[in-house]
């Protein structure tokens, strides 16, 4: 048997300094949204042939009267030819007819490059306000949803306690997808929310399985040994099954990260990369964070109530 | 615990591999030229514009103009005219009423080479012009402008849904005069190019109060009637607040991608159960052969009370998912016969405490993956989904989502968890407890515990 519980220092320092060094860089560097969630717009090109960069930019520049424009080079899943990604700096997206007038303007300017619009994106800056706020409203409201569930189900294992410090563990596995889109330089979009979400029930899944074995246990072995053993024996009676779930998972995910990239299908790989990482963090902190978090907890309060 | 006979492994399986063909081939028939569905398909499958390439927009009436609900719902009914009348029958409209916003998206038209979404969103958010026509396409008698309001209201003599027409003192002048002259004949009423109703004068109408009235009218088409009769007469134009668009291309390639790793997933979970735990580990493929089925059924609209629902790349990601979770429960009960078997239990009883003792693990997981499932279909839904309802206490201040995607990743995460549950407990234990009645499979070896050599 491994002693998990007994190690708690070290999983708490892991977790601790993954998380601190996750919130200076997204201090230091800063996050940026999505223009889902800020507005704005972003335009994709398909050309042909040789096109000068800046150029191109200054075209749409001038119809936008001096708006500044960035233009980054994509590989185009089909067709593989390299796309030209223009992000404007206005956070209020452009109507349909400046758009019009500033595809008119490429064309005429070059009209040998078959320049073609492969996706426009344009979010107005108070949609993606509300957008954000919904989201984030409904990871707070589906943690909640978390806590009663738990509270409720384990009641008599010290529910609220057991619900809180799942969902503690839930943050953690949070700020790790976080950390991948604050290392990787991702935009948080609404496949950051989507990820969270799905954390929240794939994590709280995995600590459910090793509360439930908690709850078994201690019907069978009542006050015979320590909360710390309890929580132990009962982690590591449910370890296979939480390393084979996650490996299954993880074999999932990972080939849809895998053809994702080889294919270069982007808006998959913002999705499953985070995923990926959030299960395996999901995976280790309800063996690694979750029990033994609630142990420690336990036994402060046991202490207190004696000394 | 009832008892399983020898056959049930095969009812079992055979449904499985029933369903999984079903779902996945559909049954058609061509008689003559005309193709008949019967259930429908993979091929039948709707996919996101993600995929197929298509225009997501969001129309708002003007800043600063608080559109009534009457107005929203007229807003939308002449976008729906339009929708038809361009041949795109194919598009998904909703109206958030408390931000007063529509959302409309449709995919390209199939033989279109010019992908313009800037002309598609500029022709939708047009004012429309309804105009009220002389016989079925004579001069024009009155225009939008001089229709005060439509409604819905009961004939007090047949008890018949009609649609009402209050008009302004101009337009009463005009009508009076053209109906009085136009009795026994029809008016056409056309919202641009458009026709949307003939009815016949009865009598002339010098009040301004005319009633559009038919024998078979139900509710739901009167009230129609009256948002496009009032989205003519709207005071606004809409304003684009978003839009994307994405061409027919770009999107097709990343579906085949997806779906090859759908089928990477699969076989190489499979193999990796099947090395774990051996004979349930070939149940559990087998589980997890129905629970795709089940999903793949649940997205064409297989089953008849289940409506087909639109699959995006999220959502194919969502399906694959749901293979590496769904052998879930398969493992948590494996692993406890295993231990069953090693406390030196017979093979009969470690199948039935392994899955008795499990269930409630089980069935706490996918409750949990449920809810949140849920919150993410309202959050990311339309706002008219019972998803988005439910939650609307939570939502209702907030917009509707920016994007479509990520709804479709809900719903294949729901059905996913639900098929597996009833795929991985239910199926699952049907066929390893018949299974283990052959004698060919009652060594323990198979189930994970010591080899027997009796």
């Amino acid at each position: 048997m491994i002693n998990i519980v007994g190690r708690k220092k070290i999983w708490f320092t892991i977790s601790s300094a993954i998380i601190i060094v996750t919130i200076l860089v997204a201090l230091i560097f800063s996050v940026e949204l999505d223009i889902q969630f800020r507005g704005g717009s972003i335009v994709t090109y398909s050309h042909s042939g040789e096109l000068d960069k800046g150029d191109f930019a200054k075209t749409i520049e001038s119809v936008l009267g001096g708006e500044k424009v960035s233009i980054q080079e994509q590989r185009d899943v089909t067709t593989g030819e390299m796309n030209l990604v223009v992000t404007l700096s206005s956070k209020q997206g452009i109507s349909p007819e400046k758009y019009g007038e500033i595809n008119d303007a490429l064309w005429a300017a070059y009209p040998q490059n078959n320049i073609e619009v492969v996706s426009t994106s344009n979010v107005d800056a108070s949609i993606g306000h509300d957008f954000l706020i919904k989201s984030v409203v409904a990871v707070a409201a589906a943690s909640v949803l978390m806590i009663v569930y738990i509270a409720f189900r384990f009641r008599k294992i010290g529910g609220w306690s057991a619900g809180v410090f799942s969902v503690l563990a839930l943050l953690h596995d949070v700020m790790f997808v976080f950390a991948v889109f604050v290392f990787f330089r991702i935009p948080l979009n609404d496949s950051f929310i989507a990820v969270v979400l799905t954390i929240l029930g794939y994590s709280i899944n995995a600590t459910v399985v090793i509360y439930d074995r908690i709850r078994e246990n201690k019907r069978l072995l009542g006050t015979k040994v320590s909360l710390a053993e309890l929580v132990n024996t009962s982690i590591n009676q449910s370890l296979t099954r939480s390393i084979n779930t996650t490996i299954s998972t993880v074999i999932a995910m990972g080939t849809v990260c895998v053809v994702a990239i080889v294919y270069n299908v982007s808006s998959i790989i913002t999705f499953a990369a985070p995923m990926l990482v959030g299960m395996i963090a999901g995976a280790y902190s309800s063996v690694c964070i979750a029990g033994p978090l609630w142990v420690t907890w336990q036994e402060h309060k046991l202490a207190k109530k004696h000394g | 615990m009832k008892k399983v006979g020898k056959p049930m492994f095969f009812i079992v399986a055979a449904i499985i591999i029933g369903l999984t063909a079903l779902s996945f081939l559909g049954v058609s028939t061509t008689y003559g030229d005309v193709p008949t569905k019967y259930i429908k398909g993979v091929d039948d499958i709707r996919w996101g514009i993600d995929i197929r390439g298509g225009v997501d927009v969001t129309f708002s009436p003007p800043e600063g103009y608080d559109a009534t609900d009457e107005e929203m719902a007229a807003a939308e009914s002449i976008i729906k005219v339009r929708m038809v009348s361009q041949n795109i029958t194919d598009s998904e409209i909703y109206t958030d009423y408390n931000k007063d916003r529509i959302i409309v998206r449709f995919p390209w038209k199939e033989d279109e080479t010019d992908f313009d979404p800037e002309d598609a969103v500029k022709e939708l958010g047009e004012t429309a012009l309804l105009t009220f026509k002389e016989g079925s396409n004579g001069p024009v008698v009155i225009e939008g402008k001089h229709v005060q309001e439509a409604y819905v209201a009961l004939d007090p003599q047949t008890g018949n849904p009609v649609v009402a027409l209050t008009l302004t003192s101009e337009g009463a002048t005009l009508f009076s005069e053209a109906t009085g002259r136009l009795k026994g004949q029809t008016i056409s009423i056309w919202m641009d190019d458009t026709k949307i109703s003939e009815p016949v004068v009865n009598d002339q109408i010098t009040d301004g109060n005319a009633t559009i009235s038919s024998p078979n009218f139900t509710t739901e088409e009167a009230k129609d009637l009256a948002d496009k009769i009032n989205g003519g007469a709207l005071p606004f134009k809409l304003q684009t607040e978003n839009f994307s668009s994405i061409s027919a291309t770009l999107g097709l390639g990343s579906r085949d991608a997806m779906v090859t790793a759908g089928i990477i997933a699969f076989i190489l979970v499979s193999i990796f159960i099947i090395i774990m735990y051996r004979l349930p580990g070939v149940i559990a493929c087998i589980a997890l052969m129905g629970q795709v089925a089940g999903s793949i059924a649940c997205i064409t609209g297989f089953f008849p009370n289940i409506p087909s629902f639109t699959l995006t790349l999220p959502g194919i990601a969502g399906i694959i998912l749901s293979i590496g979770m769904g052998v879930d429960a398969n493992v948590i009960t494996s692993e406890r016969i295993k231990e069953e078997l090693k406390v030196g239990k017979t093979i009969d009883g470690a199948i039935d405490s392994g899955f008795s003792r499990t269930f409630a693990a089980i069935f706490d997981g996918n409750i949990t993956m449920v809810l949140v499932a849920v919150v993410l279909m309202g959050a990311f839904g339309p706002p008219g989904s019972i998803f988005a309802r439910l939650l609307a206490p939570i939502f209702r201040w907030f917009g509707s989502s920016a994007t479509g995607a990520i709804y479709s990743f809900g719903y294949t995460l729901v059905v996913g968890v639900i098929f597996n549950f009833l795929m991985g407990v239910t199926a699952s234990r049907l066929m390893l407890k018949s299974i283990s009645k052959f004698k060919a499979f009652k060594n323990p070896w198979l189930y994970g515990g010591v080899k027997n050599n009796d």
